[in-house]
């Protein structure tokens, strides 16, 4: 990864923390705020594969544990286990095919809000479990479902000179701008 | 094509473990200074940006309410229109003023705060995660605002400061499953008993409290003041809503309601006291 490259994937990553933390902290359904910093490992596991799912996962998730109260490098653990989870399970895929990342996108969502809300109870915060899990899970997933072709739009041209694991980027992104 | 499968599980395992060995020394304290400042200093850089950007969004997202809903805001507009000279005379009375005033008019006396300083602020959020009970407020390092300082509201105590940053700090309230407030209660000196939170919205439970003891309902829990206590003493913070003994059990369950409005804070007071002073 080049300088360039890095620079173009911190941007969508710095555009991404300033969505959430304006428009969408503003935006309560049912108490709950939607989550787009979950978006970042989905997207990447689809145009980068398991590794780069995992590794982008990981930093962003260590971005977006900065501005929350929640332990910090939660985030980044689960957001690392879901960009390679989403990596692998579509590696095999189209992923070329337009529905492709609003079902990940919900499937992702639902599995890394779960998770999360796990892994806090086992590390020591038993109270992450005593939330309206499954309102978080809905309002979550079908907020990221809807945003999903945007954020792979943005990710593709962030990824855009990245190896991928299975197929080019730009196939990709193309695919998905479709 | 085992070496290719295996990359991408040792690059994943490399970073769980990175993950977990963050966690655990965040949460043992080794790391918990640089993690709080790097998080203190994200949060200063990002509040002109938070702000400005909101600037922008929030007349946008006005527009764009009223547009979906045009026809109402016509019928609405018009209506308005028609009151509008009703309503200029009512102007200071609106309910939304009241109870700003009601707030902060409540905030200037709090008999229990005795002569303890305090920085008033306002709640600008309401929480980044739905995972825990927390507010944003606009008072931060500059306002002389410490980690672990009491946040007080109209009617009790809100909560304890979780973070603070220049400008800002975040408020965990009381209601958080992570707050535990040692409290007195009954008759004096008074029992002592700990509230726990349960979760955003929900009832706090009380721990220690003997089976059997004669609580009646809107009885008062307020701070212990023990020392080595996180708040200051004599500050009411919730109030007896229900209580029973199981027949087996040897402490009482009971269920209180927090003092302070929690769903509807605007203006809140930090007490500039900390467990030493």
């Amino acid at each position: 990864m080049t300088g360039r490259d890095a620079a173009r994937l911190s941007l969508v990553v710095f555009l991404f923390v300033v969505v959430q933390e304006t428009v969408m902290l503003d935006i309560r359904i049912g108490g709950v705020h939607p989550d787009i910093m979950v978006l970042l490992p989905i997207v990447a596991g689809i145009i980068g594969g398991p590794s780069r799912g995992a590794t982008i996962g990981f930093g962003t998730g260590l971005v977006a544990d900065l501005f929350l109260p929640t332990p910090y490098g939660l985030s980044a653990l689960v957001a690392c286990l879901v960009g390679f989870a989403v990596g692998l399970a579509t590696i095999a895929l189209d992923r070329t095919a337009w529905w492709l990342a609003p079902l990940a996108a919900l499937g992702g969502s639902a599995v890394y809000e779960l998770t999360y809300g796990a892994l806090g109870s086992v590390l020591g915060q038993p109270q992450m479990l005593h939330v309206a899990l499954a309102r978080i899970v809905v309002v979550v997933s079908v907020t990221n479902a809807v945003l999903a072709l945007p954020a792979m739009r943005l990710m593709s041209w962030g990824m855009a000179h990245s190896s991928t694991e299975g197929m080019p980027t730009s196939d990709v992104g193309v695919g998905a701008a479709r | 094509m085992p070496r290719r499968s295996r990359r991408p599980r040792t690059t994943l395992l490399l970073l769980v473990l990175a993950a977990v060995t963050i966690i655990t020394l965040d949460a043992r304290g080794g790391l918990h200074v640089v993690t709080s400042g790097v998080r203190s200093a994200a949060s200063d850089a990002f509040s002109p940006i938070r702000s400005g950007v909101n600037a922008v969004v929030e007349p946008i997202g006005s527009f764009l309410a009223g547009s979906v809903h045009y026809g109402a805001v016509r019928e609405q507009n018009q209506k308005l229109q028609a009151e509008i000279d009703q309503l200029k005379m009512q102007r200071a009375s609106s309910a939304d003023q009241i109870e700003s005033l009601k707030q902060l008019s409540a905030l200037l006396n709090l008999p229990y705060l005795g002569n303890l300083q305090t920085v008033p602020a306002e709640v600008t959020d309401f929480g980044s995660s739905d995972f825990a009970a927390t507010v944003d407020i606009n008072v931060g390092r500059s306002d002389g605002v410490q980690l672990a300082m009491p946040v007080v509201g109209a009617g009790g105590l809100v909560g304890q400061v979780a973070s603070v940053s220049h400008h800002t700090a975040t408020v965990r309230l009381i209601t958080d499953g992570q707050s535990a407030v040692g409290t007195r209660y009954g008759p004096s000196p008074g029992s002592l008993a700990v509230l726990n939170g349960t979760g955003s919205g929900k009832p706090l439970s009380a721990d220690l409290v003997p089976s059997n003891t004669p609580l009646t309902n809107g009885e008062v829990f307020t701070t212990s003041g023990l020392q080595g206590a996180l708040y200051p003493p004599g500050i009411p913070v919730a109030r007896v809503r229900a209580s029973h003994t199981g027949s087996s059990s040897s402490q009482e369950t009971v269920i209180l309601q927090p003092e302070a409005d929690l769903a509807h804070l605007r203006y809140v007071t930090v007490v500039l006291w900390g467990p030493s002073a």
